[in-house]
């Protein structure tokens, strides 16, 4: 009998987990329009990545570092990377081109503003952070690290469909296009 | 030391560009570019210029942020290369990187990069086929996405592109070349609405994911012809119907027509009998009338004043041919003219035949009858133009039509019975006839018109003679026969004219001469013999009659009495006197 009702009191105890990160993770979940991005960085794509001379290396695609996020983690890793983006990469590169300028500026404000959806996600206790997640995060910055930090940048910028398209997976965001 | 140093600089940066210029005789190639559809990824490079017949090119592919380059195809002529085998995993990796050299024997170029990581961005999304279906006015379309051979079993247009995928459609009508209807569908099934067009449509669709920002590709134009359904089940059930409706209307026309032509049977009231062929009915209203012939009294004639008969009166029953003196007798059969000239005096019953023209001529003026005088052509004596019939008991002729040649009273007044009193002449009411005396015949019969008799002294040796009197004009004959020849009626007396006792005494109003010119014409066809000796001017008749001559009408004398002057009915009181 006690041992039917802790058996009991725990399965509804991983169901309530279970819904609990469900519905955290989908508060949690970006709701920008990911298309105008793409359009944007579809745009440049062409001048950032031929300015990419180390087609061998990857930052953000190490043993393909994005695939094994579970969706536990998706909302922690999904912070990191655009704090990285904000706070590394649109700041280390130095973009002579205005046309190119100007649509690196427009998605650096688009991930400000998912910044700020997560900010308040991690106010809420709901986006925490485990270790795989900050381990992938330490894995994006040692490989952003070990490049000049011009080809880097480039690099990252080179690198952001990946990105978007991962957050796209994982967040299920609807289209608005 | 210094110089020691420059020198070994030198050596070292010229052999080290005599390396690279080694390596960098060939020039690279300019651009290259990966273009891709679904598993048909090419990648496609430039020519280096001035490029011999042995430059060929190195291809390489790089698996994005995996090292090392494979090397795909040492020596490639051509200037584009398939790499769809070695990059199936291109839409569930992050990408990759291609390059391109040029070889010309020992010496190669540098690698040509392709400048944008060759990622499922940048595949141009296409169709497979689109089918098209006419069904009740509407075009189905239905689009089938890309099938490639090399793609594997679990990478499919629909698994990869999962959602957002969209097609835009294109419809043009044949004849117009610029004039595009866009539609864009969300599924790979369509349909579109023709609003009862006809003729030729071709459709093209172009595919996207509206998630990605992939290019799309129109695809092959598919046409269907729209043609008007007249066959329809609504067409052929109002066909039918109509059909029906306007059979209905014609059974119902057909069925009236012949109830309204069926053969009716008339009311049994209404019904007569035939008439016998043989009866000829009186159309004149005289029902006091009776045709009832009685025989004639002579003696009761007699007591007929002279001057009744000479009087107008009784000359206005004359037949009207402007005898100056019209007889009393000239419509009554049965009383004999005197003959006023004596060497007209004669028996026309003994068969003087050519006497008769004479005696016409000689008598004619002082005849009393209807003032026609009969000549008969040569025939045998027999057929006596003129004869005086009595009508007496021993007349056969009873029945005869009343009429007799009645001459002159002058001086023979003992022969000219007063035939007026058969009704036509003395009293002018048509009642008359039957006041009279009962002796006296109510005539309606017919005028037959014979040759002119002498009156006189034929009168004895004439018969009377029961041949139909024609003659409806009034003028009464009276002709003598032969009596050795029997009862013969003259060939000449053809016709009869009815009598009609109401008419002579109208028409005798008028004055004799005029009246006798009118049915001139019509006695001219009758079996008339005009008389070349009719003598005196006082039968203007006679002279009318004689340019006529002697003519004879055979037959078809009835038809050419003037309808307006024999309106008498015919009786037919044929007796023959044997």
């Amino acid at each position: 009998m006690k041992l039917h009702c802790v058996s009991l009191w725990l399965l509804g105890t991983i169901l309530m987990l279970c819904s609990v990160d469900n519905h955290g993770l989908r508060r949690c979940l970006i709701s920008t329009d990911m298309h105008h991005i793409e359009e944007s960085f579809q745009e440049i794509k062409r001048a950032i990545q031929a300015k990419d001379t180390f087609p061998n290396v990857t930052i953000l695609s190490t043993l393909e570092t994005l695939q094994i996020i579970k969706p536990l983690d998706v909302c922690c890793v999904t912070k990191n990377l655009l704090a990285f983006y904000v706070d590394r990469v649109f700041k280390d590169h130095q973009e002579p081109n205005p046309k190119i300028l100007r649509k690196i500026s427009s998605i650096a404000n688009s991930f400000l503003y998912m910044q700020k959806t997560l900010r308040q996600c991690q106010e809420q206790r709901q986006c925490h952070c485990r270790q795989e997640a900050t381990n992938v995060t330490r894995v994006i910055h040692d490989n952003y690290d070990q490049l000049e930090v011009r080809s880097a940048a480039i690099k990252s910028l080179g690198e952001l469909d990946i990105f978007l398209a991962w957050i796209a997976k994982n967040h299920e965001v609807t289209s608005s296009a | 030391m210094l110089p020691r140093l420059v020198v070994l600089l030198a050596a070292f940066l010229s052999r080290r560009l005599g390396s690279d210029a080694h390596g960098t005789e060939l020039p690279s190639p300019p651009s290259v570019w990966f273009e891709a559809e679904f598993f048909h990824h090419i990648l496609h490079w430039t020519p280096i210029p001035n490029q011999s017949e042995s430059t060929c090119y190195e291809v390489a592919l790089l698996r994005y942020g995996v090292e090392p380059w494979n090397s795909i195809s040492n020596c490639s002529q051509a200037l584009s290369y398939d790499l769809t085998a070695v990059t199936l995993d291109l839409y569930r990796s992050n990408g990759y990187r291609a390059r391109v050299r040029a070889v010309d024997g020992s010496r190669h170029s540098n690698w040509t990069v392709t400048n944008t990581r060759f990622s499922v961005d940048e595949v141009t999304l296409t169709v497979g086929s689109v089918k098209l279906e006419i069904h009740n006015g509407f075009i189905l379309g239905k689009i089938q996405p890309p099938r490639p051979k090399m793609a594997p079993e679990n990478d499919t247009y629909e698994s990869i592109f999962s959602h957002f995928r969209e097609y835009e459609i294109a419809i043009r009508k044949v004849p117009g070349n610029f004039t595009f209807t866009h539609k864009k569908v969300k599924h790979e099934n369509f349909s579109l609405l023709t609003s009862g067009e006809v003729g030729e449509f071709c459709v093209q669709v172009k595919p996207s994911v509206t998630s990605r920002t992939n290019k799309g590709m129109w695809s092959k134009e598919e046409c269907v012809s729209l043609t008007r359904q007249y066959f329809t089940v609504t067409n052929v059930i109002i066909f039918f119907a109509f059909v029906l409706l306007l059979s209905g209307a014609l059974a119902y026309c057909l069925a009236l027509q012949l109830y309204v032509r069926r053969r009716k049977k008339l009311p049994r009231v209404l019904l007569f009998k035939k008439p016998n062929a043989f009866i000829f009915i009186s159309q004149r209203p005289s029902p006091e009338i009776q045709d009832t012939i009685h025989p004639l009294d002579e003696e009761a004639f007699l007591k007929v004043s002279p001057e009744l008969r000479n009087s107008d009166l009784h000359g206005s029953t004359d037949s009207g041919f402007g005898s100056t003196k019209p007889s009393l007798q000239t419509e009554e059969p049965q009383f004999l003219l005197p003959d006023p000239h004596p060497q007209a005096d004669r028996t026309l019953g003994n068969g003087e035949p050519p006497e008769l023209g004479d005696s016409c001529s000689s008598g004619s003026s002082n005849s009393t009858d209807s003032g026609i005088c009969l000549q008969e052509p040569s025939l045998s004596p027999s057929t006596g133009p003129t004869w005086e019939q009595q009508v007496g008991s021993d007349s056969k002729g009873q029945d005869d039509s009343g009429i007799g040649l009645v001459q002159n009273s002058e001086g023979q007044a003992g022969d000219t019975q007063g035939g007026s009193a058969l009704g036509h002449d003395s009293p002018p009411e048509p009642e008359v006839p039957a006041e009279q005396d009962p002796t006296a015949v109510v005539f309606r019969g017919y005028l037959r018109q014979t040759r002119c008799a002498e009156e006189k002294a034929t009168k004895t040796g004439c018969l009377e003679e029961e041949l139909p009197l024609t003659g409806g004009l009034g003028p009464k004959f009276r002709g003598c026969l032969d009596d050795k020849a029997g009862l013969h009626p003259p060939a000449l007396a053809k016709g009869y004219l009815k009598q009609d006792p109401l008419e002579m005494t109208l028409a005798s109003s008028g004055a004799p001469t005029e009246q006798w010119n009118q049915p001139t014409e019509e006695w001219s066809l009758l079996a008339l013999s005009s008389c070349s000796d009719l003598g005196t001017s006082d039968w203007s008749f006679a002279h009318d009659l004689a340019p006529l001559g002697c003519v004879v009408a055979p037959g078809g004398l009835l038809g050419s009495f003037n309808s307006d002057l024999v309106t008498l009915p015919l009786i037919s009181s044929l007796h023959s006197s044997e």
